[in-house]
């Protein structure tokens, strides 16, 4: 919290810079910035700004650092880890203005946006400018921010294909706390931004930060041609194991564009939330006599309707390769591609609330780390809701317990917090770190890791934000 | 209503933005939002405000935070975008926080005038009752409160007392006369439908409304009432269900009842009307009533008028983008009002249209005065006298 003088004094100025309109200390304001789907701790900010150009953000940021005031870059403030709640207070900077589509580079296939852009304008831009060309989509609302996705590293789409978010990102201009405007990337010696390579790779002190280390002010991310063809194909199978092994080989084939499980108690769930009801996962649904534990599903595509009928002829001839009568190859079904962003309703209808142990990890682990989730799941009366999505052509696996809770139950809170807590212990145990990390589990990470590297994200913080103002509290937080 | 009425629905809102924007084509939804741009504006900071005030975080003594729950038009386009299961109690906590409010005696000053006019001239202008009538004058209608009519036409607030707008009633009873239609006024003994004092929190006295209309309706023995005024429809449908009166007449918008003509028979189009409309969907007559929104029929006839080019817009139908009037907001933020109207001028301008066709009296105003405010070149009309043009 601010003392009182210098909060006036940086209202003051803020309203100077973008207008008193959009300056707010309103406790209304503040209230919504201060939490987020998490059950993490309530921190209000002391003032809200909302910039609408680089200009604007440039003095905000000038002043902050000139004040030593923290200053906490924040979008849609959904990203399930209490991420954009300002640990310090300070000043929220809202990037919502700030959502223009720079360029779309057809033959390039990127797409050049500022930091407010979400999923819904991207899409809606494309669909009407440039419809052979797509971006790849989170499991996520459409008022996801684009810039924030890659920057967190989020698993969307087509990550089968390409990995984390962070991996499409081919250029990028970053506002630093020092006031220097550096671009990254082939835009730092061109006109286009088309690639990071062949430099070296200063992206990375800025992907996966958290907004720590600067506030990404122009980014560009990869699109790619949207497929005429396409199709789902949906395996059920009677437990984990046969999970397993279905993503182990159709993960072989480095066919699918997007390959996901599910428990299937929470799609039983989500049946409920579809409905547009409450949806709880407490206490436990599981499975009935015959019903299956996890649905495995490939999103496939093909430039032609035959390179898609030959596509999922090779999914078939790998699934009957595995000799297991329990799993049946299933009749493909329209592409669930068409329907993102989505509302993704189940996951929020449980009452305001989302929680989940998300994380990235082996698929060498995978099943272990995946059974033990789900048995902490039944341990505390609630419906298994593991979700899964392979990365990278099985290089690694990204795993979460997807939990919607009800915000106005403290009973609910208080398990499914103490849930997560074991989950996250357990997964740690077993080489899975989690992503869009909330503060809690930094710290739990920092424990395992070495001293050498923590000092590393304190050098890097150190020098990219000496007056440690950018989102503070997180990664490389300065030694007590 | 009270903040506890709506608390099931209090905890439903994740923040999650759907609300923001229309669902498949990502344009804004919520005029409110898109125009303050702070998130307390938007429906998901509606409903945080709700829980924050019901749970004691927040208070309603703050003349700020009163200031963005009286910004809600009340268009119930998030209610549309939401998918989650409170999705069709979002205003309704609006409401209730209005509600809390006034009970908590923390009176919004912009709408004493419409209070006491209420009180003193049942009006929402504070004109005087007895010119309620006037705009029928040389008519030679019906006074439905004293002779046997089988339709009775409400004209409402708007139409009764905004000259500019007079042309829109005369044309209905020129439809309906040429239909055949027995039709009579209640003239000076019209009353408002109280359906803005519900919306702004005064519930007792909507209460009042409703049940003296409700009453009237009954004791002169109309089968039909017929209005031209879109909240005063979805009031009659809707809000009147609160109030333990049976109906024994059936309430119609003026849309719903040239449509059934033309479809009867009753009513033939055959005059050239050579234009390129687009047609805006009221709130009130679309969102607010859900299932039984009414979209087709003001297409149909539209579409049955020899020579009207009917184009829509982007955001049409449940996805209609508001004109800003409704829910209190062009009494106490006339500015935004304006603001919000002339966000939709500019869409329906871009679809080559030379009007915009409406069929609500708020609505037609709104945009009239925003023309004059920002200079959009584009005709508007109600519905009516698009149709008059043709018979």
């Amino acid at each position: 919290m601010l003392e009182t003088g210098i909060k006036s004094r940086i209202v003051e100025e803020l309203e100077k810079i973008v207008g008193s309109e959009y300056v707010s200390t309103n406790k209304a304001d503040l209230y919504i910035y201060s939490q987020d789907m998490t059950p993490a701790e309530q921190v209000w900010p002391d003032v809200t700004v909302l910039p609408d150009s680089l200009e604007q953000l440039r003095a905000i940021v000038a002043l902050a650092n000139k004040e030593k005031v923290p200053l906490n870059p924040y979008v849609a403030g959904g990203n399930i880890g209490g991420v954009a709640i300002p640990l310090k207070g300070g000043i929220l900077v809202d990037l919502k203005r700030m959502d223009r589509i720079l360029e779309v580079n057809d033959t390039d296939m990127y797409a050049l946006v500022e930091p407010g852009v979400t999923f819904g304008i991207l899409k809606a831009y494309l669909d009407k400018h440039h419809p052979d060309l797509m971006y790849t989509y989170a499991f996520s609302p459409p008022s996801t921010g684009v810039v924030t996705n890659a920057l967190l590293q989020g698993l969307d789409n087509i990550s089968f294909r390409y990995g984390a978010a962070s991996n499409w990102v081919s250029g990028l201009e970053v506002l630093l706390a020092t006031g220097e405007l550096v671009r990254i990337g082939s835009c730092a010696v061109s006109n286009v931004w088309q690639a990071l390579v062949p430099m070296p790779e200063l992206a990375g002190l800025f992907l996966g930060w958290q907004g720590t280390t600067g506030i990404i002010t122009k980014m560009a991310v990869s699109l790619w041609p949207n497929p005429k063809h396409s199709a789902g194909l949906h395996f059920q199978t009677k437990d984990l194991d046969g999970a397993y092994k279905l993503l182990k080989v159709i993960s072989r084939t480095r066919i699918p564009d997007d390959l996901i499980g599910t428990s299937f108690a929470l799609n039983k769930v989500s049946m409920l939330a579809m409905a547009h009801k409450k949806a709880s996962l407490y206490p436990a649904v599981t499975p009935g006599p015959g019903e299956p534990e996890f649905t495995i599903s490939a999103d496939i595509s093909g430039n032609t309707e035959n390179e898609l009928k030959a596509k999922l002829k090779v999914i078939e001839e790998v699934v009957n390769g595995l000799k297991d009568d329990s799993i049946v190859v299933p009749e493909p079904t329209p592409s669930s591609k068409a329907a993102f962003p989505m509302q993704a309703l189940a996951v929020l209808s449980g009452g305001g609330g989302l929680m989940w142990v998300g994380c990235y990890g082996p698929m060498s682990t995978w099943l272990e780390t995946a059974i033990k989730g789900c048995e902490l799941q039944d341990k505390y009366d609630l419906s298994r809701s593991c979700y899964t999505r392979v990365m990278n052509e099985g290089h690694f696996v990204g795993l979460r317990w997807m939990i919607p809770y009800d915000k106005g139950d403290p009973e609910m809170v208080k398990r499914i917090s103490d849930c997560c807590d074991e989950q996250l212990d357990m997964v740690l145990e077993n080489g899975y770190i989690p992503y869009k990390t909330p503060v809690w589990a930094v710290r739990k990470i920092e424990e395992r890791a070495s001293p050498e590297l923590l000092e590393l994200h304190r050098k890097v913080k150190k020098m990219l934000d000496p007056n440690n103002i950018l989102n503070p509290g997180r990664w490389g937080v300065p030694q007590e | 209503m009270t903040l506890n009425d709506v608390k099931e629905w209090l905890y439903g809102c994740s923040h999650c933005g759907t609300c923001k924007d229309v669902l498949g084509i990502f344009v804004p939804s919520c005029p409110a939002g898109e125009r303050f741009q702070l998130e307390s504006y938007y429906p998901s900071g509606q409903v945080f405000i709700a829980r924050a005030v019901y749970e004691g975080t927040l208070s309603l003594a703050d003349d700020d935070l009163r200031d963005r729950i009286y910004a809600c038009t009340g268009c119930l386009s998030c209610q549309q975008q939401c998918g989650v299961y409170h999705r069709d109690h979002i205003f309704e906590i609006v409401e209730a926080l209005r509600a809390e409010a006034v009970t908590q005696g923390f009176l919004n000053p912009a709408y004493m005038v419409l209070i006491d006019s209420l009180k003193r001239e049942d009006n929402v202008f504070g004109k005087p009752k007895s010119e309620r009538g006037d705009w029928a004058e040389g008519l030679g209608l019906k006074d439905a409160s004293k002779e046997e009519t089988d339709v009775l036409y409400h004209a409402g607030c708007m139409l009764s007392f905004e000259p500019e707008l007079w042309e829109v009633p005369r044309s209905v009873i020129s439809i309906m006369k040429a239909a055949g239609v027995d039709v009579g006024i209640m003239g000076k003994e019209e009353n408002c439908c109280g359906g803005r004092l519900y919306e702004i929190g005064y519930l007792g006295e909507f209460t009042k409304y409703a049940e003296h209309s409700i009453e009237t309706f009954n004791s002169i023995g109309v089968s039909k009432v017929i209005t031209s005024c879109s909240d005063g429809y979805a009031t009659f449908k809707n809000l009147y269900q609160q109030v333990d009166i049976k109906k024994k007449f059936e309430a119609l918008h003026v849309v719903e009842y040239i449509d059934q003509l033309i479809k009867e028979g009753k009513l033939k189009l055959t005059k050239e009307v050579p234009m390129k409309v687009t047609y805006h969907d009221p709130c009130h007559l679309g969102r607010h009533m859900g299932e039984a929104g009414v979209y087709d029929p003001p297409r149909d006839i539209l579409n049955s008028i020899p020579g009207v080019e009917l184009v829509e817009m982007p955001r049409s139908r449940e996805n209609s983008w508001c004109c800003g009037a409704g829910g209190g907001v062009s009494q106490s933020d006339p500015e935004f009002a304006m603001w919000t109207a002339n966000e939709r001028l500019k869409e329906a301008k871009a679809t080559g249209a030379t009007a915009l066709v409406t069929s609500c009296s708020w609505c037609e105003r709104n945009f009239k005065d925003a023309i004059e405010e920002y200079g959009i070149d584009i005709e508007v009309y109600d519905i009516a006298e698009i149709v008059r043009k043709a018979i």
